[in-house]
């Protein structure tokens, strides 16, 4: 455990150490604060609701969390740095989650930077906080198993951008599963399930439904379960 | 200590090592020698278990490195060829980030980074970042991380590459210090390195170990001849009949060659002599040198100090017996001597020119050099006769 917190740690200060990071973020509070004008101030709508802006903030994450993932391990094999850490005590697996921790962290600031919309909001009606809690508590286990996603595309290549990019396509390809196979009956039966921000409504509606909660779960346990083989994986080489 | 027993790594394009077999005892600085991609680096790595061998047990203390991973781990230092360091981090919080990594109890922590701060002259650079540091001092941030758990056993991979002469001095103090309390397994192209560091060598060429013997032994193993490299005071071809004669009748090799002097040492003699008088008369009356011949006796004659005019004449007095017919000053003749036996005929040699009144000015027994045992092993291919010399247990 000490290991874990070590690495997550040391991941957590590059994220605040690295430009990239601040650039992620200052995309992210740019565009999701726009958006926020648009929908909230420009167009008035009549109540008041965190789902109004949420569908926004979400397709927001689609881009930067790769950005946010593609250091996590890519840097580690351009450095050399993963010499050190596969030959330190710690195995694989603390170092992977280790990293995905820190991910974590960087993810709940993402979201503490959204409460600011919803607290305008508030300002103007009533704001139900049942939903807007279980809806941010969607949002995290949405953006942990894209934080997962992100850190095993991340873990398949040196570069940085090759990594960002295959994350990318990864969570394009989650995104979609429910839009793109609408017009087949049979087919969309099947891959429907997989469909990332389909899984968030009935928590943002304020429902806890077990099966959506242990798909984000399972997805992500999945992904950080992969990216440690990659790794393993390579001292086999 | 360490235990590599018959260990293989094969690579898909068919690179790799092959049967690498070899221990060390605890306290020993080896030396680990090889051409580049003779399999070094792989060792190394297949050692610190950032690599599994594909065949074969790496065992440190006991512990496999493969199925004890943790335990064994936390014994070994690796300084891989470039330094595992994040740019982004300063000094203080990499080294502090590595002691928590390696399990350094935590109120131990901040005790065992000031003692590695101030052990590898980091001093006043701790809140600097690590990408701003030279070469120099990467290299030892690189060295302190190896050293912080205090490991039993090191592994340096290429430890003074890419560093400026002092710089090497340095490390490579710093590394016989940290061989009094570790074993040490380093590997380098600097072959003095090895002279001067380790006791012991290995060298492997393609993949294969081919010679693994304490420093100062493998010359005289690896050695098929006896070599002497002679100076004898006279004309020269007096010298040679009398040395081709002998030679021919010992069945010897004689190479003989007027190479020149030292350059230096003569300088450093003829500017004593220019000093003063006393000391010009006393260097040239008493030693007919043939160092102040060659050097006064041709270029300083052309200046026009008339010091050097008349030191060109008393040595030239002097040294009468000495300056050879032909149109060379050499006074003296070098020769080399080889013996395809391993008969020692050094006495044989000097009642041999003592009696044909030639003095022998210098005879130097030549020894295989590790340079020469490393080209000879290298350069044939792996697994011919290199293997013979290579001590198995």
């Amino acid at each position: 455990m000490n290991r874990i917190l070590a690495i997550s740690g040391k991941e957590l200060r590059l994220y605040f150490l690295t430009p990239t990071s601040y650039f992620a973020f200052a995309i992210y509070i740019l565009m999701s604060s726009f958006m926020f004008y648009v929908d909230f101030v420009t167009y008035q709508p009549s109540i008041i609701d965190y789902r109004l802006i949420l569908g926004d903030m979400l397709f927001m994450l689609l881009i930067v969390i790769p950005i946010l993932t593609m250091r996590l391990v890519s840097e580690e094999f351009r450095q050399g740095t993963d010499e050190l850490l596969l030959t330190s005590p710690a195995s694989v697996t603390e170092v992977v989650l280790g990293k995905y921790l820190a991910s974590l962290g960087v993810l709940m600031l993402l979201l503490a930077c959204n409460l600011v919309y919803p607290a305008v909001m508030s300002l103007f009606g009533n704001l139900n906080m049942t939903t807007l809690w279980l809806s941010v508590l969607g949002v995290f286990l949405m953006g942990a198993s894209m934080m997962a996603i992100g850190l095993f595309a991340s873990s398949l290549s040196q570069h940085q951008m090759v990594s960002a990019v295959a994350g990318f396509v990864l969570l394009l390809l989650f995104w979609l599963a429910g839009s793109m196979t609408s017009q087949n009956e049979t087919l969309s039966a099947w891959i429907e399930p997989f469909s990332l921000p389909d899984r968030i409504s009935n928590l943002t509606k304020g429902v806890i439904n077990g099966p959506d909660v242990i798909f984000y779960v399972s997805l992500a346990v999945l992904f950080v379960v992969l990216s440690i083989q990659v790794i393993e994986r390579k001292r086999w080489r | 200590m360490l235990e590599v027993k018959q260990v293989s790594k094969r690579y898909d394009g068919g690179r790799g090592v092959q049967n690498i077999d070899f221990s060390m005892r605890r306290g020993e600085i080896v030396g680990f020698l090889g051409p580049n991609g003779a399999g070094k680096t792989t060792t190394m790595r297949m050692i610190t278990g950032y690599l599994y061998p594909t065949e074969g047990i790496i065992t440190v203390d006991g512990l496999s490195v493969h199925d004890q991973a943790r335990k064994a781990r936390s014994r070994i230092g690796y300084l891989p060829e470039t330094p595992p360091l994040y740019p982004d981090l300063t000094v203080d919080s990499y080294l502090k980030f590595v002691a928590k990594l390696r399990g350094v109890p935590a109120r131990e922590q901040k005790l065992r980074v000031a003692e590695m701060v101030s052990r590898l002259g980091l001093n006043g650079r701790e809140k600097q970042s690590v990408r701003h540091l030279s070469k120099g001092y990467k290299q030892r941030l690189g060295l302190a991380q190896a050293i912080i758990h205090k490991p039993d056993l090191l592994v340096l991979d290429e430890p003074t590459s890419g560093l400026d002469p002092s710089q090497i001095i340095e490390i490579r103090s710093l590394i016989r210090e940290l061989g009094e309390n570790h074993t040490v397994l380093l590997s380098t192209h600097i072959l003095q390195e090895v002279g001067a560091l380790c006791d012991r060598v290995l060298i492997i060429n393609r993949g294969e170990l081919v010679m693994d013997g304490a420093t100062d032994e493998i010359g005289a193993r690896m050695e098929n001849r006896f070599a002497v490299t002679l100076e004898v005071g006279g004309e020269r071809e007096r010298i040679e009949m009398v040395l081709g004669q002998w030679a021919e009748a010992r069945g010897i090799a004689a190479e003989i060659r007027t190479g020149p002097l030292e350059p230096e040492k003569s300088l450093t003699v003829s500017s004593a002599i220019v000093e003063s008088d006393t000391d010009r008369l006393a260097a040239s009356s008493e030693a007919p040198d043939p160092d102040c011949v060659s050097e006064n006796g041709e270029p300083k004659a052309a200046s026009d100090d008339p010091e050097s005019s008349t030191l060109e004449k008393t040595g030239l007095q002097s040294a009468e017996g000495f300056v050879s017919s032909d149109r060379q000053t050499y006074s003296s003749v070098r020769a080399l001597l080889t013996a395809a036996d391993q008969q020692d005929f050094r006495v044989e040699l000097f009642r041999l020119l003592a009696d044909a009144d030639l003095p022998i000015l210098e005879l130097h027994k030549e020894n295989l050099t590790l340079e020469d045992v490393f080209l000879k092993l290298t350069s044939e291919p792996a697994g011919l006769p290199g293997k013979s010399g290579g001590e198995r247990k």
